[in-house]
């Protein structure tokens, strides 16, 4: 049996025996065959003696259940690792922050609690994952969107949590905005609930969040100061009609103008879906431009080639540089006016122009499914994995990814800066990958990086990625870019990077930890935030 | 040093586990003399790749149900498999690229199930393949026919995937080298072929 970091084998052996008499004998695992289950595929510790791996492993089916392994937890110190599903891949997986944990599997609590057509909105568990609630949705014929996340295989709380992202509006597709009241189990064994779920007999809780007094529910995301066992989320009414268009750009420096104007149309409400911004030759389905072989050998050229070497092959080719497509939900003649709209501000650039996509009535037929990418519908779907299929544009499939993700400001500026200092610093690296670092728009306001770095089946290229991976996120906190999101092995340089004021912000959040967690059994570690005792001892 | 792959054939690496699944044999199988063997509800192919056809083709042949995709395991999961796990787990194979198994591997943990027979048939690159393979001796010892089989290597897995036995096995691994079916498959990324069965539950399944 593995023991948990501390423990006797005597104690913990009792405290499995009273984990036993809570869930039952078969739903606490300790065997190694099943330990096993809870590694992360796409760990970039993978087969290192330092990859973080569980213990031991309790499934409660019920808050009272969660409340009283908590309470044994709190006897024995033993660290407990809340998952909901475990499928967060390329941020941790089902496996610990702090090796040696019990993974607390709540993958049995999976009741749908309430779904309201009028108020547009649930009540679910942490077992609930997008596949789901969308076929209750289905089955119940219920006029609901819910918006998913890629793949949608995941739990909904447990995504909201970890702060993902969809791909429908932006009132929905910032999973953590879109909730609406939470349930949480607190270290001591207590549940609170919070906004109008504090006040008994409310008929509210999932639709005014906050109550009154101070909003907490922000620090049980990304954090370890309570378990979340119910959590309410606001859902999309179906829209009547879907719209799409492209804007195309023929110069580098358009990318400023364009950012500017899209940024206009986002924020007054002309568009609501999510836009995506493509570069030529990046590869992005329908953004990348038209493929060509010189371009694309420019493109290839170790370390990237200078924009206006790029620049003048594609102007003499007739391709744009920059591609942006946006997305339109709502009444047939709205959208299409929007689109209209949004085409008289984008012509504002010289040489912009525009392609027209299809006008989809919703629901989709279902031959209309098929074709779409399907998330942009509220439809859940494995569709990714099935990409790594070679193909020209996905050459050499690898055996997963870490996200590389920061935030940077949301202008053409920060973006060239971006791709400058990302560029330098893969050379710098001698990365076998050039970095393009194009914008994503999950949520409004700012840009998000999203850039993969491959897991290999090779511990020693595995370790020269986590290096490099490490040393960006030092260069980009140098430039004042940080991660969002993290997976487990990086979580101490991400969240050190936000320092301000002699890391005033982390040691609040220890403070909170101290004063929740006196014990620090939940989740130590999570997002750099350590129990006092293992304070001095960071991974 | 163990890869992803590696750790998805953890099931198998277990070396002895416990596959149920005996019931569902017909009474001819049962005495016949010849070994038991697992009867598969579906086995996936999927028809971007001439092996995976071919091994569909010749499960076809053998009278096992086919489900065909294009990479995309989602609705066959949906509206399929997942309401007929949650009935009950049976059996699955499939060849395939590495991520319908990676996900069809990944759902089936929760029904108690796990990839119990499992190659990586990889091209090296001079009109040859190498099919590691990893499953119970019974099924190695068929999979020693691919050598005679030539380029047609997939229907020659296709009958060894059929001859995965129920109950505990030993398990073995082996490796074996056969010409390209084609050329072309030279490009071609590395194909598994795979069989996931229920193992003998202790505990009930979690979902």
């Amino acid at each position: 049996m593995r023991i948990p970091p501390g423990l006797t084998a005597g104690d913990f052996g009792s405290a499995v025996t009273q984990f036993e008499q809570v869930v039952g004998r078969e739903w606490v695992f300790t065997s190694d065959e099943d330990l096993n289950l809870y590694r992360d595929a796409y760990s970039p510790l993978f087969g290192e003696p330092e990859e973080r791996v569980a213990s031991g492993a309790v499934a409660p089916n019920s808050v009272e259940q969660v409340q009283q392994v908590v309470k044994i937890a709190n006897t024995y110190k033993i660290p407990i690792y809340p998952i909901s599903t475990g499928r967060n891949l390329g941020y941790g997986g089902a496996a610990p922050a702090y090796s040696g944990s019990v993974v607390l599997d709540l993958k049995r609590m999976n009741r749908i609690l309430e779904v309201s057509e009028r108020n547009a909105s649930c009540l679910v568990e942490p077992g609930v994952s997008y596949f789901d609630l969308c076929k209750y949705i289905e089955d119940k014929n219920l006029k609901l969107w819910v918006d998913v996340p890629d793949p949608g295989w995941g739990s909904v709380i447990g995504n909201a949590l970890d702060h993902g992202g969809g791909y429908t509006t932006a009132l929905y597709r910032n999973h953590f905005d879109a909730h609406c009241g939470m349930e949480v189990v607190l270290a001591n064994g207590e549940v609170i609930r919070t906004g109008m779920g504090a006040l008994p007999g409310a008929g509210t809780w999932q639709q005014f969040k906050f109550g009154v007094g101070p909003w907490i529910d922000g620090i049980f995301s990304q954090s370890n100061f309570g378990i979340v066992t119910k959590m309410g989320f606001w859902l999309m009414p179906i829209p009547d009609a879907y719209l799409s268009g492209t804007v195309s750009v023929p110069r580098h420096s358009d990318l400023i103008r364009l950012v500017d104007i899209l940024t206009y149309i986002e924020n007054a409400g002309v568009s609501n879906g999510m836009p995506m911004i493509g570069m030529l030759g990046s590869g992005f389905p329908g953004l990348g431009g038209p493929r060509d072989k010189e371009l694309g050998a420019l493109l290839a050229r170790p370390g990237g080639a200078p924009p206006e070497e790029i620049e003048r092959l594609a102007l003499q080719k007739g391709i744009p540089y920059w591609n942006c497509s946006l997305r339109f939900y709502g009444p047939a003649k709205a959208v299409a006016a929007q689109w209209e709209h949004t085409k008289e501000k984008f012509s504002a650039i010289p040489g912009a122009t525009f392609q027209d996509g299809e006008l989809l009535r919703l629901p989709l037929t279902p031959e209309q499914r098929q074709r779409v990418h399907k998330p942009e519908f509220g439809i859940p779907s494995l569709e990714m994995f099935s990409i790594g299929a070679r193909s020209e544009i996905n050459p050499n499939p690898t055996n997963g990814h870490m996200w590389f993700s920061p935030i940077i400001p949301r202008t053409g500026e920060a973006v060239f800066e971006a791709q400058r200092v990302l560029s330098q610093a893969s050379r710098d690296l001698k990365l076998p990958f050039n970095i393009s670092a194009i914008p994503t728009m999950y949520w409004l306001r700012a840009f998000v990086l999203i850039i993969a770095f491959p897991i290999t089946r090779d511990i020693a290229t595995n370790k020269r990625n986590r290096d490099a991976f490490n040393r960006l996120v030092q260069i980009a906190a140098e430039h004042g870019w940080g991660e969002y999101r993290t997976a487990p092995v990086f979580m101490d340089a991400v969240a050190g990077a936000y320092s301000y004021n002699s890391n005033a912000l982390m040691r609040f959040h220890e403070t909170i930890k101290d004063a929740v967690d006196p014990n620090g059994i939940i989740s130590a570690g999570r997002y750099g935030i350590w129990p006092k005792h293992l304070r001095g001892n960071r991974a | 040093m163990a890869s992803r792959r590696e750790f998805l054939q953890f099931g198998i690496a277990a070396s002895a586990l416990p596959i149920t699944g005996a019931t569902g044999l017909s009474s001819d199988l049962l005495h016949s003399g010849e070994p038991a063997r697992l009867p598969l509800y579906k086995v996936v192919f999927d028809e971007r790749f001439a092996d995976s056809v071919r091994f569909g083709v010749e499960m076809k042949r053998l009278g096992v149900p086919t489900h065909a995709i294009q990479g995309d395991i989602t609705d066959f999961w949906l509206h399929d498999l997942d309401p007929r796990w949650k009935k009950a787990p049976v059996a699955i194979a499939g060849l395939t690229a590495h991520g319908p198994l990676f996900c069809l591997e990944r759902l089936s943990w929760d029904h108690r199930m796990r990839v119990v027979f499992s190659a990586e048939h990889r091209s090296l690159g001079d009109g040859r393949i190498e099919h590691a393979i990893s499953g119970p001796d019974i099924m190695l010892r068929h999979a020693a026919e691919l050598v005679a089989g030539g380029p047609n290597w997939a229907a020659h897995i296709a009958a060894v995937v059929t001859h995965c036995p129920p109950g505990r096995s030993q398990i073995s691994r082996t490796t074996i080298i056969t010409p390209l079916a084609t050329a072309t498959d030279d490009e071609q990324e590395p194909l598994m072929s795979w069989v996931i069965a229920p193992v003998d539950a202790v505990r009930r399944n979690l979902t």
